[in-house]
């Protein structure tokens, strides 16, 4: 899997006696990678302590190999952050604000200049860059976030719900506009939402966080294989029974079992025959039979759940 | 290529030649005094323009044949007492200083520093990048410092100087008054870190940028007010020590190395405090003031 972008071993992170991360342990692989869980999971703070803006209550934290807490300014140089909250000054144009945000980050003004002009031409802001920040839709504000957090040519941008508060086509917009930017400049991606659809759209890996904990780390690409039509039923009787006539008709499918609900594969119509007629021959009453779809926001509900 | 592609590669290619932190520190200062110290400023441009002006008219023109840098104005309890001009220069009016328009001008231009960036939350931008939280606050002193530097320690360079000329350029003259060069950039840099860490606190505090400047003004002058009265009644002159404008005359004394007084109704009051509790009131107060900003923005950085 190559380099870890983040490794977080039993890092902890305590609100007095609430726990925002228990325990929490990632390896996070390069690439684009989402943080996805519901509000309050412990996201952000994870993002945070990745950052170096709050301290961990207890654990370790390694950032593009580097320990955190051993030189976190250091490690800064190399990072983008856009925060999830609206943190950009009204009273300042779009040019001024990313040349001052490329300058604090150690940038010359001429540099700092260039790569802003650069940055808002892929960002399509036209002459609306000269305008006052304070005039911009909520959708390019949102870019100038994204764009602060570029315009040092950073090895990994940590996204905080960028997408947050946006109408949909702004969403979709703004995800493209990720997808576009950190695919040209070649930046890793922490993406931090709990949207399920950002992270289909720009991440190849997911983690789902919920509790503070760690509830499940997969690629994308092997959650969409997951993805698949089962009919979902509910028997009486000998389970096993049932089973057993099932794959005699259906072949060795996989079949999950829980208690007298099972999920058999939907292949075809005939699906449903073979059901009722593996009920008769095993003498299991059928009391309900639903085909239904697993989708990734059903793995993420029960993840969550 | 097509430019398209050209362009991705140039912006792909790209990598920032990052400077130190002191240089990013520093520039943020300058930057921020550059702010404070331009065009739109019209409030703190007459501000340092009426400093000016009042020096040149009282400390130049209307200096009169006293002697420079101080005046005996008498003896009490055995004790020998002088006005020094670089002393009253930060006093009031009508002692011919210029505290009102040092204390307003400090509260106008600290007041917004942090509390702007508090009220639209790029402080945490700020804070995400390469710096430190400490850097941050000295970024924010910098501007401060340095606006106020220019009318304290400047016009009293300049009034030496004109002490100077005056004396037909002789080095012999500036032999003879060995340190006040030294004395004046000291008392102007301890009025100006003071008033520019009292300003950030308040900024820090009240993140309104008026409410701010309303507070550092009360704060400077309301305690000032309330010390005098306790000290009429009390009679103790260490309740002085409450008072920044107080506090900050007693250690303009010490650096003279001249005895306290006040003027209290145009009638001289010897003070009897000793240096050592002046000096740590003073170290205590400011070690508090920065802790408590520190404090401010961790604080305001985890909740958020």
């Amino acid at each position: 899997m190559g380099q870890k972008l983040i490794e977080a071993e039993n890092v902890i992170k305590k609100y007095g006696p609430v726990s925002a991360l228990d325990d929490f342990s990632v390896e996070i692989p390069n690439g684009k990678i989402g943080i996805l869980g519901p509000n309050g999971a412990g996201k952000s703070t994870f993002v945070k302590i990745a950052l170096g803006l709050i301290t961990p209550t207890g654990g370790k934290i390694t950032v593009l190999g580097e320990e955190l807490s051993k030189d976190t300014i250091h490690i800064r140089q190399k990072i983008g952050y856009m925060p999830e909250h609206d943190c950009i000054p009204n009273n300042m144009t779009g040019v001024e604000f990313l040349i001052e945000m490329g300058q604090v980050t150690g940038m010359s003004f001429q540099s700092s200049t260039q790569r802003t002009h650069e940055i808002l031409s892929h960002l399509q802001m036209g002459e609306e860059k000269y305008r006052k920040i304070g005039e911009y839709s909520g959708g390019m504000r949102q870019k100038i976030k994204l764009a602060q957090g570029l315009i040092h040519a950073p090895e990994l941008i940590f996204l905080d719900e960028p997408t947050s508060g946006l109408d949909p086509k702004s969403r979709q917009e703004m995800l493209k506009t990720i997808n576009g930017l950190t695919e040209i400049s070649d930046t890793n991606v922490l993406l931090s939402t709990h949207i399920l659809q950002d992270v289909e759209t720009v991440c190849d890996y997911v983690i789902i966080v919920n509790n503070g904990k760690l509830q499940m780390k997969e690629s994308v690409k092997t959650l969409m294989q997951k993805q698949n039509d089962f009919i979902q039923v509910r028997i009486g009787g000998n389970v096993d029974n049932f089973v057993k006539e099932i794959k005699k008709s259906m072949g060795n499918k996989e079949i999950i079992t829980k208690d007298s609900i099972l999920r058999i594969p939907y292949t075809n119509k005939k699906s449903f025959t073979q059901i009722i007629d593996a009920s008769v021959k095993s003498n299991c009453p059928l009391y309900e039979m639903e085909r239904t779809a697993v989708t990734m926001d059903n793995i993420y509900l029960e993840v969550v759940k | 290529m097509s430019e398209k592609a050209q362009v991705s590669n140039k912006f792909k290619d790209f990598k920032a030649n990052l400077t130190t932190r002191p240089w990013i520190v520093w520039g943020m200062g300058i930057r921020g005094f550059e702010k404070l110290f331009n065009l739109n400023n019209k409030i703190i441009l007459s501000l340092v323009g009426i400093i000016y002006l009042w020096t040149f008219v009282f400390y130049v023109i209307l200096a009169g044949d006293g002697d420079y840098p101080c005046d005996f104005i008498g003896t009490e309890d055995g004790k020998n007492f002088y006005n020094c001009k670089p002393i009253s220069y930060y006093s009031d009016l009508q002692f011919g200083g210029i505290r009102i328009f040092l204390v307003t001008l400090a509260a106008i231009a600290s007041s917004g520093l942090i509390a702007n960036d508090m009220t639209d939350k790029s402080i945490h931008l700020y804070l995400s990048r390469p710096i430190s939280r400490l850097d941050y606050l000295i970024a924010k002193f910098i501007p401060i410092f340095l606006l106020l530097i220019l009318v304290t320690v400047i016009p009293n360079i300049i009034v030496y100087i004109t002490q100077w000329s005056d004396a037909g350029l002789k080095i012999n003259w500036i032999k003879e008054e060995n340190w006040l060069l030294l004395n004046i950039i000291t008392q102007g840099i301890i009025y100006s870190t003071v008033y520019s860490i009292i300003g950030l606190t308040f900024s820090t505090l009240i993140n309104r940028e008026y409410r701010a400047s309303g507070a550092f003004f009360l704060f400077i002058y309301g305690t000032n007010i309330i010390v005098e009265i306790f000290h009429a009644i009390i009679e103790d002159d260490r309740i002085l020590l409450l008072s920044i404008s107080h506090l900050l005359d007693i250690i303009n004394f010490f650096i003279f190395d001249k005895e306290f007084y006040f003027l209290s109704f145009g009638a001289l009051q010897p003070l009897d405090i000793d240096d050592i509790y002046a000096i740590i009131t003073l170290l205590v107060f400011v070690t508090s003031c920065s802790i408590f900003v520190n404090w401010m923005i961790t604080n305001m950085e985890a909740s958020e």
